[in-house]
């Protein structure tokens, strides 16, 4: 038995806000819901399997596909839940790619919600991931981890603070036009960032991810079905989930990550031998504007601890060399266990030509998205213009 | 200042504190966590590269073999990173929201294996990469198998 190739016919994403006391976590899912299946021409009819999930503990129900399967209108179908802190999202879309790819099902969707103005206390918890007796009793959270992180990097690239500004300067220009984003600032220089509150020494406030109300959604079919049902298919090539967990912890190697290592299993798989001429957009998860840097590297656009100069030339940007979170990222926007879903709708929607104003010029034959969570977990995801 | 709750509409949000106490089996991290009361930290140690892993691991994560072999990590390591938190912060131990005067350290043990700690130094312009730290720990009746059983690590 052979995989089916699939693609994703139709997306969805609320407006991601700070706050959405307007509504209940499963009003939230079916907006993003109502928007992806408008966006393919279907109806709840048409699924026949629903994949969902969010970072259960930042929002503090249980087993919450209990409750929202029935209110967006899915009783009855084949699925599940899945969990896995920030890479939630990331899972969900691999679990749906892989019953659209088993051939069992027709029309998958698969769906991700966090409502952190519920629970943003939650977020800070972090720790245990990696190992609950040990790593648990510290308070490490995303912020203390990209710091870190940042400050191996810095001591090992020898870049400045002014680097790591001007990161999240580009990232602003980026989120400035997109109507989605939700943390815009119309002013933003290196200066305001140099002299933003300083959280973890090098990681200022507006170098971290906010907190995000906000969920996304996509639909994803078989190839004979996909396209009967749309006339722009985004075709998944590939997709790897690469788990870390407590197999390095941050002490370990601060430069811990599973992304360089999921890409390069990709890359051999599809023949990608350069990946800046092969892939023309990327929507990859940076929970702190600093982590871009490594994991432009990572990604293979850039040589080991080289990237910060990409910046200081500036190579980055919509209209640049390197297309690098057109969209503005999860710096602008952080539904922490969606996010990886708004990578995925993001980078489909640039393969389309539909990103409007943050769309990357040219044609789009191939982007990248990718997840991330914990300490350095990540699933990347291939997606392709034609077959 | 910590942030007061805001007040609430009842009639459009509610708020549901929970108070859960989790009891989570240790397993064979046991002898880690009795070495600790015993003012020692131990590894575990990997038969195919030899390299030493804290807290300790039944497999090596990265040949898949089981670690047998526990080593004695010293008493002093080599400071890898460190950094400051500059904001209240949650213990993942207890909920509560706090200030945390001490930077957190990562050090790479006499034996070789890595973990992280409090530092004693609390202005971090001293603190150097390759600086030598050396574990101050609690009181033998204070101890309770657990990372704080060493208060923090001070420069040598």
């Amino acid at each position: 038995m052979t995989a089916e190739r699939i693609a994703i016919v139709g997306v969805g994403q609320t407006v991601h806000k700070s706050k959405r006391t307007d509504v209940n976590t499963a009003e939230l899912c079916a907006e993003a819901v109502e928007a992806a299946l408008a966006d393919a021409k279907l109806t709840m009819k048409d699924i026949d399997c629903v994949i969902l999930g969010s970072f259960e503990p930042a929002d503090g129900y249980s087993g919450p596909d209990k409750w929202i399967v029935p209110e967006i209108g899915a009783v009855g179908k084949a699925g599940f839940e899945m969990q896995n802190v920030g890479t939630t999202g990331g899972v969900v879309c691999a679990t749906g790619f892989n019953m659209a790819a088993s051939g069992l099902f027709q029309n998958v969707l698969c769906v991700a919600w966090q409502k952190m103005d519920e629970a943003a206390g939650a977020f800070g918890r972090g720790g245990g991931g990696a190992n609950e007796y040990w790593t648990g009793q510290f308070p490490m959270s995303p912020i203390t981890n990209f710091a870190r992180r940042t400050y191996d990097y810095m001591t090992r690239s020898k870049c400045t603070e002014e680097h790591l500004a001007m990161v999240r300067v580009k990232q602003n220009q980026c989120a400035l036009r997109n109507k989605h984003a939700q943390l815009k600032l119309p002013d933003l220089t290196v200066e305001k960032v140099m002299n933003d509150t300083l959280l973890a020494w090098p990681i200022r406030r507006l170098h971290m991810c906010p907190t995000t109300a906000g969920s996304a959604a996509i639909i994803i079919c078989p190839e004979k079905r996909a396209k009967k049902v749309t006339n722009k298919p985004v075709w998944v090539e590939d997709w790897f989930t690469c788990h870390q967990g407590g197999a390095l912890t941050m002490a370990e190697d601060p430069q811990a990550s599973t992304l360089g290592y999921a890409c390069r299993k990709i890359y051999k798989r599809c023949g990608i031998t350069d990946p800046k001429k092969q892939i023309n957009a990327w929507e990859v998860y940076e929970p702190a504007s600093t982590a871009e840097l490594r994991w432009i590297e990572e990604v293979g656009l850039a040589e080991d601890y080289k990237a910060w100069k990409l910046f200081e030339e500036g190579k980055v940007g919509i209209e640049k060399e390197i297309p690098f979170n057109p969209s503005g990222g999860v710096t602008a926007t952080n539904p922490i266990g969606c996010t990886p879903v708004v990578r995925v709708v993001e980078a489909s929607l640039q393969v389309r030509g539909d990103a409007e104003e943050h769309q990357v010029p040219g044609t789009i034959n191939r982007a990248l998205a990718t997840a991330y969570g914990g300490q350095g977990e990540n699933v990347v995801f291939l997606l392709k213009k034609t077959l | 200042m910590l942030k007061k709750e805001e007040p609430l509409d009842p009639v459009v949000a509610f708020r549901y504190p929970r108070v859960i106490t989790y009891k989570h089996s240790l397993g064979y991290q046991s002898k880690f966590a009795h070495a600790l009361k015993m003012g020692r930290i131990i590894a575990t140690k990997c038969p195919i590269d030899g390299r030493c892993t804290v807290p300790p691991r039944i497999v090596c994560p990265m040949h898949h073999v089981r670690q047998t072999e526990w080593v004695d990590q010293g008493q002093r390591g080599k400071l890898i990173t460190a950094f400051k938190i500059n904001f209240p912060m949650f213990d993942s131990r207890t909920g509560e929201l706090k200030f945390w005067q001490n930077p957190i350290v990562a050090i790479e043990l006499e034996g070789g294996a890595r973990m992280d700690g409090w530092c004693a130094e609390t202005d971090t312009s001293k603190l150097k990469e390759g600086m030598l730290l050396e574990a101050v720990w609690r009181p033998p009746e204070e101890r309770q198998g657990r990372a704080d059983d060493i208060l923090y690590w001070k420069p040598v």
